[in-house]
């Protein structure tokens, strides 16, 4: 989860040996109480060390290989699987993608050239990572290798979120790219991961018309049952308003 | 210490009464008012200068003490309906309205009835302990006639139970999920009032602090709620306007 804040001092010293605690806040942006407590407690978030590699032009997945727990980072960059790329594209974009695709629309009326990909993480981008590279098994490895229980990892993934450990646990358990979890969650960039630009849109293309729509469906289906159960939500609590407010 | 706890409870329930005047004036259910105010009466009958004040004031046989138990019945009911209601707990709304919580409601205002004029009511006293002391036929009636007050409190707050507890594990707002775990906490202790026979009398202000922590938790529980509403609206107001509603 954390990294120790003494390997974490040794490491600031080693980047920026002059700098005290209150500059290296100023041109990180991290908040100055935020930065003591973590210290003060011993445990610096894994985002912090990203914000400050940002602010001294370090790359992030580099720095965070520094660390112990973070060693499997180290090495050139292993390029992204296609699935990976794919799952790292919003269903939205997704669904443009395929109704430009000639074979949507036998009539021969083609969409607009669909815009940009938009940028990554998207709404469900570590659940849809997570399934791109799981083989049925890859929740139990890492339920065995890190001891979280399997059901706080999927509450995790429900919620678009996986702390950085179980990111690159998840990668490892996977055997793609260890920083992978990393773009998916949001924490570090698709460049910064060595991701090539435009990879993710290279592999759009790639995908057959069937592929393409049939991952569509699949991508639809689950924003809709999301959707629902946010509708249910929310109509739950507009009765406890009605009744009780 | 007890004393110190009646009147902030009294403090706490009559500032959250008067807070609900406003909305009770423009009609926004009245009802949660009128559960606020029975409450407060409640509580200023259940301590002892006022309870003996207003019971000279109606003859001096602690009639005041059955019109408490009315005023008790009639505020856990309304609080049952409400919640009931609101969190969409269908099951527990008929067994409180239905047949069965009738004739609960009915069989034992009855026997309170009964078992009050059966007694030997002279002499004012807050929780009859005047009227218990005066021969062991009057002491046995009181324990009678307490434990009849008790149980249709317990048997709505049992019904609760289950849907506050499934409440309070829910995706509802947080505030919400709070608000329902006082209130579980809350039907739990008046439950626990059914133990009152069996407490040894050298644990009695044990009684007191079960009693108490019972109505601050209905109290704040549904003042949270409540809070909740105007925290949402704000929210929804700063980017839609009133007159969608």
């Amino acid at each position: 989860m954390t990294l120790p804040a003494k390997a974490f001092q040794r490491w600031l010293h080693g980047i920026a040996p002059d700098a005290s605690t209150a500059d290296v806040c100023r041109v990180s942006g991290i908040k100055r109480t935020t930065l003591a407590q973590q210290l003060v407690r011993g445990k610096v978030s894994v985002s912090t060390v990203v914000s400050i590699s940002r602010a001294y032009n370090i790359n992030p997945v580099a720095a965070l290989a520094g660390f112990d727990s973070y060693r499997i980072l180290a090495g050139p960059p292993q390029p992204p699987t296609r699935c990976e790329l794919v799952s790292q594209i919003s269903t939205a974009d997704l669904l443009r993608a395929a109704l430009a695709r000639p074979a949507m629309d036998p009539v021969g009326r083609r969409g607009a050239a669909p815009p940009a990909l938009s940028p990554v993480p998207h709404a469900s981008s570590v659940k849809n990572w997570v399934d791109a590279i799981d083989d049925g098994e890859v929740r139990h490895r890492v339920s065995a290798a890190t001891g979280i229980a399997p059901q706080n990892y999927s509450a995790q993934l429900t919620a678009n979120r996986l702390s950085p450990e179980l990111a690159v646990a998840t990668s490892v358990a996977a055997g793609v790219g260890p920083a992978g979890g990393l773009v998916a969650t949001g924490l570090v960039t698709e460049e910064e991961a060595g991701w090539a630009p435009g990879a993710r849109q290279e592999a759009l293309d790639s995908m057959s018309d069937g592929d393409l729509t049939a991952l569509v469906g699949d991508r639809m289906q689950a924003l809709g049952k999301v959707l629902r159960r946010q509708e249910q939500d929310q109509a739950q609590t507009e009765k406890i308003w009605e009744n009780l407010g | 210490m007890i004393t110190i706890l009646q009147w902030t409870t009294l403090a706490i329930c009559g500032l959250v009464a008067l807070a609900r005047i406003p909305s009770a004036v423009r009609g926004e259910n009245r009802s949660l008012f009128y559960i606020f105010a029975l409450m407060t009466l409640a509580i200023l009958l259940s301590i002892e200068a006022p309870y003996v004040a207003i019971d000279q004031a109606l003859g001096g046989v602690n009639l005041t003490n059955l019109l408490l138990r009315f005023v008790i019945f009639g505020a856990i009911y309304f609080v049952g309906v409400r919640i009931t209601k609101g969190f969409g707990a269908a099951n527990a709304y008929r067994l409180i309205t239905g047949r069965t919580g009738m004739l609960a409601l009915a069989a034992l205002s009855a026997l309170v009835v009964v078992v009050y004029l059966l007694m030997d009511t002279a002499g004012s006293s807050a929780g009859l302990v005047t009227v218990s002391g005066k021969d062991p036929r009057n002491g046995l009636l009181v324990e009678y006639y307490g434990a009849a007050g008790r149980a249709y409190p317990a048997f709505v707050s049992l019904v609760l139970f289950p849907a506050m507890v499934r409440a309070a594990r829910s995706r509802l707002p947080l505030l919400v999920r709070i608000a329902a775990g006082l209130l579980a906490v809350g039907g739990l202790s008046i439950a626990l009032t059914l133990f009152f026979p069996v407490v040894p009398p050298e644990l009695g202000s044990l009684e007191f602090m079960v009693n108490y922590t019972a109505v601050l938790c209905f109290v704040i529980g549904l003042a949270l709620i409540w809070a909740a509403r105007i925290r949402q609206d704000k929210r929804a107001g700063s980017g839609t306007s009133f007159t969608e509603k």
